[in-house]
């Protein structure tokens, strides 16, 4: 429920910026595995990547604050 | 749940998840590594990394994601999470493709830090000089000039450099929409699907109110960041005289205040419109001041007969000091004639300013002459 919650505010917070993204063309295909990339997190700059999250299922939310 | 953000700014992305109390984990995202032509899109990822469903349905979720079962896939292991080796980029550049240019460039920007952002533009420039055809490598080159414009090694066209290699960019990919809204972040307003940074008061007095300090910005957004769409051009009322019609006020010759200018987009159709962006910074070997004690900095835009614009004569406020270094911002607005003919056009500008040399020196009141060059392409 807690990440249900979550999942709407994200979805809230996207609003601003919003380019309407339709399935077809995210470029993301189910069933294939999600790309390995290390960029810096924005809490304190440091390398991260989903792999940190393996062994969760992850909600990955993909936006803009403009 | 876990963010990736599409930001050139990763400080206003702080302020917004700081304002909204969001606290999930983020990644930057500013050269655009995804590829992702659109925002947003939420993908739901099981536990071995396997998108299970893209922009999934937010009241099915539990029942179609979250309860399922997935099978482990063979042979996949976790990647690493470590800093890239620069060192090993380069020898590996050195010798090779586009494609190892391009990584070595990707890396040096994301993690270099802004004394190697020479290096990155140098590397993708190498990129592009092999493989032009390659849309990424330009908005990411553009990337690399924007940062470097708001860095302390700063080159008076870089912020047009990055406005012309977006622009490129898109001109080969038209439906690549997060590289669009880079440049009309910065565009005119008639471009604009809405003003990009406007929530940026609110999310400060919201912050303030909770008793909370908000993040500081690096690069507070500028007039083009805020400003709101509009849908027709409005054209500057004549409200006074130019200010020094005759041309008698002296010239800085001395180069106490260094002006640099942006058009964006670099080029027009006819019809269409530009946002031009002006920055005044005085010259800190000189120890240039501007002089608060007097008038504002002021800007007249002669535009050739045909041209409209927005805003004809454009002033800056003192702040309350008597004496500040800052750099002055300029914005304003031209429209093409319908029928102007391809090929460039001159559209003289002067500022009007009043600058002393170092805190108890002697101050002068001078004139800079600007002449913007805009590029008209062929009728739309």
């Amino acid at each position: 429920m807690k990440l249900l919650l979550l999942f709407a505010l994200a979805a809230f917070a996207v609003s601003l910026g919003e380019i309407v993204a339709k399935p077809s063309s995210t470029g993301f295909k189910v069933g294939e595995p999600f790309p390995s990339l290390v960029m810096p997190s924005l809490a304190d700059g440091k390398p991260l990547s989903l792999a940190r999250f393996r062994g969760k299922k992850v909600i990955l939310h993909i936006f803009a604050s403009w | 749940m876990v963010g990736i953000i599409q930001e050139q700014h990763p400080d206003r992305a702080r302020l917004f998840m700081q304002w909204k109390q969001m606290g999930w984990p983020i990644l930057v995202d500013s050269l655009n590594l995804l590829g992702v032509a659109v925002v947003p899109i939420t993908l739901a990822i099981d536990e071995y990394g396997i998108i299970r469903a893209v922009n999934p349905e937010r009241e099915s979720l539990e029942k179609s994601f979250l309860n399922q079962t997935y099978p482990k896939p063979q042979g996949r292991a976790a990647a690493e999470i470590r800093l890239p080796d620069l060192k090993k980029l380069k020898a590996e550049a050195s010798a090779g493709s586009a494609s190892s240019w391009r990584t070595y460039a990707d890396a040096l920007v994301v993690w270099g830090g802004e004394n190697r952002l020479d290096e990155a533009i140098a590397a993708y420039e190498k990129a592009v000089s092999l493989e032009s055809a390659h849309s990424p490598t330009y908005f990411r080159l553009g990337v690399a000039y924007r940062n470097r414009y708001e860095s302390s090694a700063r080159s008076a066209d870089d912020f047009q450099r990055a406005v012309e290699y977006w622009t490129k960019a898109l001109e080969m990919d038209p439906n690549q929409y997060i590289w669009r809204r880079r440049i009309q972040q910065y565009g005119p307003r008639l471009d604009k699907p809405y003003p990009f940074y406007d929530w940026v008061p609110t999310a400060r007095q919201e912050i303030q109110a909770r008793r909370e300090h908000p993040v500081s910005l690096l690069v507070e957004p500028g007039g083009a960041e805020f400003a709101s769409p509009l849908k027709a051009f409005v054209k500057d009322q004549p409200v006074r005289q130019q200010p020094d019609k005759g041309g008698r006020v002296l010239r800085d010759k001395e180069g106490f205040i260094q002006a640099e200018t942006a058009l964006v987009p670099a080029a027009v159709a006819p019809g269409e419109s530009l946002r031009v962006h002006l920055a005044f910074r005085p010259n800190l070997q000189r120890k240039a001041h501007w002089n608060n004690e007097a008038e504002d900095l002021m800007l007249w835009a002669d535009p050739p007969q045909g041209w409209e614009v927005n805003s004809r004569y454009v002033s800056v406020p003192n702040p309350k000091t008597a004496v500040s270094q800052e750099t002055r911002n300029v914005e304003f607005e031209l429209k093409c004639p319908e029928k102007a003919a391809p090929g460039s056009v001159r559209i003289p500008t002067y500022a009007l300013y009043y600058v002393c040399e170092d805190v108890n020196g002697t101050c002068l009141y001078r004139r800079q002459d600007l002449i913007l060059e805009v590029q008209v392409k062929g009728a739309r």
